[in-house]
């Protein structure tokens, strides 16, 4: 009884921040959804009017499909190009020393601040880039490629670089763990290269991929900076709809944009969660 | 046997590759902020080499029609902003994470609730504490509501961390210190502590860098007050000049600092265990 009660004590103080400074505000962004929104304020007449204008309008619903699309597409390139690497790290590199080094390799570039690496990418794309110069240079193209900065394909490859490892990290992690003698005793019994990795290690790194799959979904989702910064305000997502919206005191909208994006991670997380225990990989 | 060597390399240059790509920005970042100033813009080619935008951010160049970043202030604001989250991070995290030593009903929803705070967009969290403030009439500040943002944060991080240490932790030492009747508050200060620290270390480097770049969170309940991140959020709109590469080449230096820190810290910790433990071995042979 008495230990019980230290557990609590114990828990008290974080569970209390969670309570008053997470859950709160997120219940609160859920009911403002619903208040009445004029010119300049809002009042907490219970309306459904900011919903109706959301779903209805093609600009808003356009944004909920384009950053649907985005996500989508980073999820899929940071799992095509992360999961060879975390195999190449997990599997390949037998020297655990090497194998950490190689991790924080992928790591440093977390050390810069995210907002000046993200810039960091104009002068990398643009029409004048170092890309287009490299190019040029050795005779690949002959006039730069345009398309590379200011669309939704720079919002993309800024999105992938900064995101990737969340994939990597996981994915090499659990390819990391699994034990090599079970490797061995299938390469011994005839086992090909191909079953070894479709009966083996594919599926004992699925958690991996599922955790690293819930930490690009909700950091995309919830991203605006990358799009702001690389599309020149041409791509707007959910993210910046909020932005621009609170921008000019529209807070029931903002609020609405806010549920629904919440809903639409919820959702994929759920699922996600489904599919792997989530604790019982610590 | 040929078919997994080819496979290795394969993945080896794609890796290789990967890390290029990974380092692209970064490498430009560094070649850009030795552009010549002021004219200089922040994209090649590289006028002239010069120092001249890092002392433009430390406010020694003459005074041209670029504004100097808000270094002083806003740098200030972040940097006790990050040791505050810091602080309550890493103590918060220690207690949730002694409390999940023992099984107790409910311990999955703790669970998730914490980490929720992690998975949550900030834009979300600053959107829905914003309203809540203005609500019930708190003023909006860098230090009240961003700072309790920022712990919201960081605390499933230190969390996590510290929860993989305790899932590693011997327990019969700690009943050893208990039953020979050294105090609880005694026994965790000299035996629990000394073999957490690594991973209190490792909370504490979490916590700091995550709350000194974060943003998102900030945006909306920082009040007037900017931190250094929103000042160079600020720079979007308008345009961009070298000085924030510079800038940037400056806070990854800084973050190394950190991590050096960490790492000797880190080495001291275990070649002293390591030292007791063989002390102790001596005096029982």
């Amino acid at each position: 009884m008495r230990s019980n009660k230290g557990t609590w004590l114990l828990l008290a103080p974080g569970m209390l921040w969670i309570l008053l400074f997470l859950i709160a505000p997120l219940l609160m962004m859920v009911y403002v959804s619903f208040w009445t929104q004029t010119t300049f304020a809002i009042k907490p007449d219970l309306t459904v009017q900011s919903w109706v204008n959301f779903l209805g309008s093609e600009i808003y619903f356009g944004a909920l499909l384009r950053t649907i699309r985005i996500w989508f597409t980073v999820l899929v390139i940071t799992l095509l190009v992360g999961y060879p690497v975390a195999l190449f790290i997990g599997q390949f590199i037998k020297n655990k020393t090497l194998q950490t080094a190689l991790l924080v390799t992928c790591v440093i570039p977390f050390w810069t601040s995210f907002l000046i690496r993200v810039l960091a990418w104009r002068p990398m794309l643009g029409k004048e880039g170092a890309i287009n110069i490299l190019l040029q240079k050795f005779g690949f193209i002959d006039a730069p490629i345009e398309v590379l900065l200011f669309t939704e394909l720079s919002v993309i490859i800024g999105m992938v670089q900064i995101y990737v490892v969340f994939m990597v990290g996981p994915i090499a992690f659990m390819i990391g763990r699994i034990d090599e003698s079970l490797i061995e005793s299938a390469r011994d019994l005839g086992a090909s290269a191909r079953t070894i990795f479709t009966r083996i290690i594919l599926p004992l790194s699925m958690p991996g991929v599922i955790v690293g799959a819930i930490f690009v979904t909700v950091m995309v989702l919830g991203e605006f900076a990358t799009a702001s910064a690389l599309s020149g305000r041409k791509v707007n997502l959910l993210g910046n709809i909020i932005i621009t919206q609170v921008g000019s005191l529209k807070w029931a909208f903002a609020a609405v944009a806010g549920v629904v994006l919440t809903f639409v991670m919820a959702v994929f997380v759920a699922i996600m969660l489904r599919i792997v225990n989530l604790r019982n990989q610590i | 046997m040929d078919k997994v060597v080819s496979l290795r390399w394969f993945l080896g240059i794609f890796t290789a590759l990967f890390v290029l790509f990974l380092y692209g920005p970064f490498i430009v970042m560094g070649i850009l902020s030795f552009q010549q100033g002021p004219e200089g813009g922040p994209q090649f080619p590289i006028i002239s080499w010069s120092s001249y935008w890092y002392q433009h951010v430390f406010g020694l160049a003459p005074p041209s029609r670029i504004a100097p970043l808000p270094i002083g202030e806003a740098l200030l604001r972040s940097l006790t902003l990050a040791f505050a989250t810091m602080v309550v991070t890493t103590v918060m995290g220690v207690l949730t994470a002694q409390a999940f030593r023992r099984r107790f009903a409910g311990s999955s929803v703790v669970f998730y609730s914490v980490i929720l705070g992690m998975i949550v967009p900030g834009v979300l969290l600053g959107l829905g504490m914003a309203l809540l403030a203005d609500q019930i009439g708190v003023a909006r500040n860098w230090w009240s509501t961003a700072f309790v943002l920022h712990v919201v944060y960081t605390y499933p991080f230190a969390f996590l961390v510290m929860l993989a240490i305790f899932n590693r932790f011997d327990e019969s030492v700690e009943e050893a210190s208990l039953s020979l009747g050294v105090t609880p508050a005694k026994t965790f200060r000299k035996v629990t502590f000394p073999i957490i620290f690594p991973g209190v270390l490792s909370a504490m480097l979490f916590a700091f860098t995550l709350s000194y770049d974060e943003f998102p969170r900030t945006l909306f309940t920082g009040g007037s007050h900017v931190t250094m991140p929103l000042a160079i959020y600020g720079t979007f709109a308008v345009e961009i000049h070298p000085n924030l590469f510079a800038f940037g080449v400056l806070t990854t230096l800084f973050s190394f600092a950190l991590l050096a820190i960490y790492g000797v810290l880190l080495t001291l910790s275990t070649r002293r265990q390591r030292l007791r433990a063989s002390g102790l071995q001596e005096d029982i042979s």
